[in-house]
């Protein structure tokens, strides 16, 4: 009886694994479909007979569900001698095992996810402890609900709808998939970023938040969870409704291994995200590994639509090329309208679902957006003086000053528009990094030294005309979380002539560089990818010889650069980092010692905290000053784990003033602004734009006049003067010192 | 071999008939003038002062160490300003004075001195700025003249090594023939075909850091050389295989003279001539592939001056500072036509059909 039964087993075995085999077998490169779960089946070529293979795999797929549900009959029944767990385990059919309530004992799903296809309940089954589904009762009495709807609105009742709105792009899309390889360029931002919506949105203008597919939301008790009631109106550009299994399905998406792309991979892992809750169609919960002041902001994800995908395979990538996903936002890319090699032009859906609701009623006023690739940025500056381009970033000195004057007849008379908007949002780190480890900048006299010998006052002065500000800590532009006093250090030939003395670097030499005892002379290079500063490094190459202190420069193509960074083979390095608007700053990557060397946490330090000798240095990290302070490591851990907005305030003012004494990093500059130039046809609010615009794409609040877009025209030709005084605008209810 | 060619009435004849073309020759003259000025650009180009009297003593600051400013009585401790000095002494009205060059700005130097100076100030005689500024201020004229030294020295250096490498070669190929001519040959080939620029590119990526501008200037150089001699292996390796089967050769064979010898002192002064005609055109080629490299960004290590960083400069601005273009095309044009028009005299001078031994 015993033996028959396993024979069974090994019978149906045997033809489950044939199956596979024979299903691999047109294709020598194909694997066989999700053998162990992980594997990434490589693309199909053009051969093969696809209607057949995914016969053949269903097939497959209805036997091995039949073979589990046997199998598990009869361990149930106590023929516990049978050891083949083993052998199944890797399949991830744990059905018996936790059933959870994912899927019911015949293996039937639960109705919220009766869509679902095979492979992703199999991904939610697998990852039980992820994936959860319970009764509405279950959400916690008492959670304090909110929907934001007390913030105030940004946009302008006076917007107006219609009219094509005209942007350019240096390069055309590679793909219009928003993931995945070739994904990360400049017109994902036309798809996503400033387009589809997530679940909350954060107020540019205040540290609350505004509905966004969630229409109320709630932090629990723990500080990790918030709840989420999605708006019943939410729909995808397809007609079909936001679903809370899209939820689900974001994480077996973000995790696969068919979208290649490992950093999604990562962010979405279950490291961070612990745990999503369905309680029915339109209420769920995300947990997040650690209780963050802003873990709204954190878990505020945007859904992935499962009835466009189904499931994913190896085809993914192919598929998706020019095939955009249904979106959330108001403006839809279809393939007719894509103009391959030349342009992609967006239309508004008429029936948006948001259209009325606040926040969105005056926001998103063009039909349609039209991208048109230009690939000379001077180019595009000739088709914006043309008026074909409705807008171009004028934050270059010389396009601000030389290319496109006051006096120039378009804004003289009225047509076109400088405007400088004032704006509060963390800036791009432009700072020269010190490698504390290489001499002579190990020594910290010598680097305080060399941060007086950087001469900013005269760059800012002189190369930006005074338009940019010194910044003047590791963390500015983060609200309160920036430290409110700590100056950077100003330029002084003598304080730097004093620090170099303490370290030795007493008498000039013959060329005016110092020179120490051993005649080792005061030489420092600086490393850049960015050609385009060449001239601040000359200016502050030239001052420095003031101080004794002699620079070399080594401009190189950025990817060698960043590459000399990142094996931190660098003396210091002139770079920066794009900041994302964030409630605090990061510390962990560039300053704390674990992405300095090997060895892990304090092991690198010797009772005394000064460094062991013989540490193996990391690579590939963000510390490109090699910070290993026991110190700072403390801190930043502490930071790391603190909850408490207040704490993390006091903790990154005490991290900002330990690394300015460190002296490894010497702030450069902001833009405390944006600067734009705009056709007089595109009106903007009152204020321009809120707070927190880094980019005049971003909200979306303007709108265009299509009748004054006749008018302009038409005087432009004619030569008429629309306006006495030249339109130059200055928005400054933002500027902050 | 300096007096044999001196000896040598076909060559003297050569050269009166090369100073027999006056476009050429004048040239030549001009442009031999233009480098040793050059060479000395120091006493007419500088920041630093010609002559100092200073307190009843003379100082020569041009060409020695680099004086304190607290040593003529300013309050800092780096490099005196003397045009500053110059403003200083004739406010006291003492009887201190000091003499500047025509042009008082170095080839590094901002002149930041005006508050209304951010880059690109126009030409003018009154601030001395006969060639306008650049976009930090330095004198573009200051930058054109040290430039013009960098590139000609550069191209010397050029001509002298890759001559060196394809006389070797060529005449090593060309003598014994056979075998070594065939595989010598081949590895021409071979080493012709690697491509340049990149190569540049990549070596340039890959210098150490602790090496002086001094280094890498001669190293760029070598980088270039090592690529590109290849091109004179041919010619040499052709008029050896001419030389070669003279009576003369048979001769000092016939003596017992060593290979090397033939080579060096019977062969190469018959062969001279092919590279004498070349050499003109080798520097013109050098000084367009240095600005080539600048302008492209890979070639001398900033701020080294450099006509083609200027270029690069000059184009990107060119609607608000054409001063830059003009004045850098014009040197280079200028350069490069003259260097052709003594290339023209050369090879008119030295051409066979006029002075043929055969006859």
């Amino acid at each position: 009886m015993n033996n028959m039964k396993i024979n069974k087993i090994y019978y149906t075995a045997f033809l489950f694994v044939s199956l596979l085999f024979f299903n691999g077998c047109e294709d020598h490169q194909l694997k066989p479909p999700r053998e162990s779960g992980s594997e990434p089946s490589r693309q199909t070529g053009e051969s093969g007979l696809p209607v057949d293979r995914e016969f053949a795999r269903e097939l497959a797929r209805e036997l091995g569900r039949e073979f589990a549900r046997e199998l598990s009959r009869q361990l149930n029944e106590g023929n516990s001698s049978i050891q083949l767990d083993s052998v199944f385990s890797a399949n991830s059919v744990q059905i018996d095992r936790d059933p959870g309530s994912l899927v019911d004992m015949d293996g039937r799903p639960h109705p919220l996810l009766a869509h679902c296809s095979e492979d992703v309940l199999e991904f939610y089954q697998s990852h039980a402890d992820c994936f959860a589904i319970k009764s509405l009762q279950e959400i916690p009495a008492g959670l304090n609900w909110k929907d934001g709807l007390g913030e105030e609105e940004f946009s302008s009742p006076d917007a107006k709808r219609g009219g094509t709105w005209n942007v350019f792009m240096r390069d055309f899309p590679r793909t219009l998939r928003t993931i995945g390889p070739d994904a990360n360029g400049a017109f994902r931002s036309y798809l996503s970023d400033y387009n589809a919506l997530s679940l909350v949105m954060s107020h540019p203008n205040s540290d609350g938040y505004y509905p966004g597919l969630a229409s109320s939301w709630a932090v629990a008790d723990d500080r990790k969870t918030v709840y989420f009631r999605l708006d019943p109106d939410a729909r995808y550009s397809d007609g079909k409704a936001v679903r809370s299994s899209d939820f689900f399905f974001l994480f077996y998406y973000m995790r696969s291994k068919h979208i290649q792309a490992p950093w999604y991979n990562d962010f979405f892992g279950k490291d961070k995200f612990l745990k999503v809750t369905l309680f029915d169609s339109h209420t769920f919960s995300i947990t997040y590994y650690k209780a963050k002041p802003d873990v709204v902001e954190r878990v505020s994800l945007r859904p992935v639509p499962e009835h466009f995908y189904g499931e994913l395979d190896g085809e993914y990538l192919n598929k998706y090329q020019w095939l955009p996903e249904p979106t959330t936002g108001p403006y839809v890319a279809t393939p007719e309208n894509i103009d391959k090699g030349k342009s992609v032009t967006l239309v508004r859906q008429n029936d948006w679902w948001a259209d009325q609701k606040k926040f969105y009623r005056y926001r998103f006023n063009p039909d349609k957006i039209k991208v048109s690739v230009v690939r000379d940025y001077n180019k595009a500056f000739e088709i914006f003086l043309k008026g074909e381009i409705d807008m171009f970033g004028l934050a270059k000195t010389e396009f601000w000053y030389e290319k496109l004057t006051d006096k120039n007849l378009l804004v003289k008379n009225g047509y076109l528009s400088k405007v400088t908007f004032f704006n509060q949002t963390p800036p791009p780190s432009y700072a020269l990094r010190i490698n504390s480890q290489k001499a002579p900048l190990d020594n910290q006299n010598i680097r305080i030294g060399f941060h007086h010998a950087m001469n900013f006052k005269l760059v800012l002065e002189k190369i930006f005309r005074g338009d940019y500000v010194r910044m003047n800590t590791v963390a500015d532009g983060y609200g309160a979380r920036s430290h409110p006093t700590l100056q950077a250090r100003t330029f002084s030939v003598e304080k730097a002539v004093e620090h170099f003395a303490k370290a030795g670097y007493l008498k000039r030499g013959p060329d005016g560089i110092l020179v120490n005892k051993k005649g080792e002379r005061l030489s420092v290079e600086i490393v850049t990818g960015y050609k385009h500063f060449e001239d601040v490094l000359v200016v502050l190459k030239e001052e420095a010889k003031k101080a004794g202190l002699e620079i070399k420069l080594k401009i190189l193509e950025s990817t060698a650069a960043w590459k000399t960074a990142g094996e931190k083979n660098h003396q210091v390095i002139f770079s920066a980092f794009n900041s994302f608007v964030e409630l605090f700053p990061r510390y962990w990557e560039p300053f704390h010692s674990d992405n300095a060397y090997q060895q892990d946490g304090d092991t690198k330090y010797r009772k005394d905290g000064r460094l062991k000798d013989n540490l193996v240095i990391k690579t590939s990290t963000n510390n490109f000053t090699q910070t290993a302070v026991r110190e700072i490591d403390h801190l930043i851990n502490q930071y790391r784990e603190e909850e408490s907005l207040e704490r993390i305030t006091e903790l990154s003012h005490q991290l900002s003033e330990m690394i300015h004494e460190h002296g490894v990093w010497v702030p450069a500059w902001k833009k405390p602004w944006l600067r734009i130039g705009h056709w007089n046809w595109i009106k903007f609010p009152q204020d321009w734009g809120p707070k927190e615009t880094r980019d005049y794409e971003e909200f979306q609040v303007f709108w265009i006049d299509q009748s004054e877009k006749k008018t302009i025209l038409k005087a432009k030709l004619a030569g008429e003067v629309l306006s006495d005084q030249p339109t130059v605008r200055i928005y400054d209810k933002y500027q902050s010192n | 071999m300096k007096t044999m060619i001196k000896l040598n009435p076909l060559t003297t004849k050569k050269l009166r008939r090369f100073r027999s073309i006056k476009r050429g020759y004048w040239s030549f003259i001009f442009l031999v003038l233009l480098y040793s000025l050059s060479l000395l650009g120091e006493l007419f180009v500088n920041k630093r002062a010609l002559i100092v009297s200073y307190q009843g003593e003379f100082f020569f600051p041009t060409y020695g160490e680099q004086i304190s400013g607290k040593f003529f009585g300013f309050d800092y401790e780096y490099e005196t300003n003397y045009r500053d000095l110059q403003k200083k002494f004739e406010k006291e009205n003492s009887n201190d004075w000091l003499l500047m060059p025509i042009v008082p700005f170095g080839p590094y130097e901002m002149d930041y001195a005006k508050e209304s100076s951010t880059g690109f100030s126009p030409p003018s005689f009154s601030s001395g700025h006969f060639c306008g500024t650049d976009k930090t201020e330095r004198d573009v004229f200051a930058r054109l003249l040290y430039g013009f030294r960098i590139a000609m020295t550069f191209s010397l250096g050029y001509l002298l090594l890759t001559y060196l490498i394809a006389i070797c070669a060529g005449s090593i190929m060309g003598y014994f023939g056979g075998r070594t001519d065939m595989l010598g040959l081949r590895l021409v080939e071979i080493w012709a075909n690697v491509p340049f620029l990149y190569m540049v590119i990549i070596l340039v990526s890959v210098m150490p850091s602790w090496w002086g501008t001094g280094w890498q200037v001669s190293s760029l150089l070598l980088i270039m050389v090592l690529f590109s001699w290849t091109g004179m292996t041919y010619y040499i390796r052709a008029a050896v295989y001419k030389e070669k089967a003279r009576d003369y050769v048979s001769a000092a064979k016939v003596i017992g003279a060593s290979s090397a010898r033939i080579i060096f002192r019977h062969l190469l002064p018959n062969v001279i001539s092919t590279l004498v005609t070349f050499a003109p055109f080798t520097i013109a080629a050098a000084v367009s592939s240095i600005t080539a490299l600048d302008f492209l960004g890979y070639g001398l290590p900033p701020p080294t001056p450099s006509w083609g960083e200027l270029l690069k400069q000059g184009v990107n601005n060119l609607r608000i500072a054409p001063w830059i273009v003009i004045s850098s095309v014009s040197i280079l044009v200028l350069t490069l036509t003259l260097v052709t028009f003594v290339g023209e005299a050369v090879r008119e001078a030295f051409d066979p059909k006029k002075f043929s031994t055969y006859e």
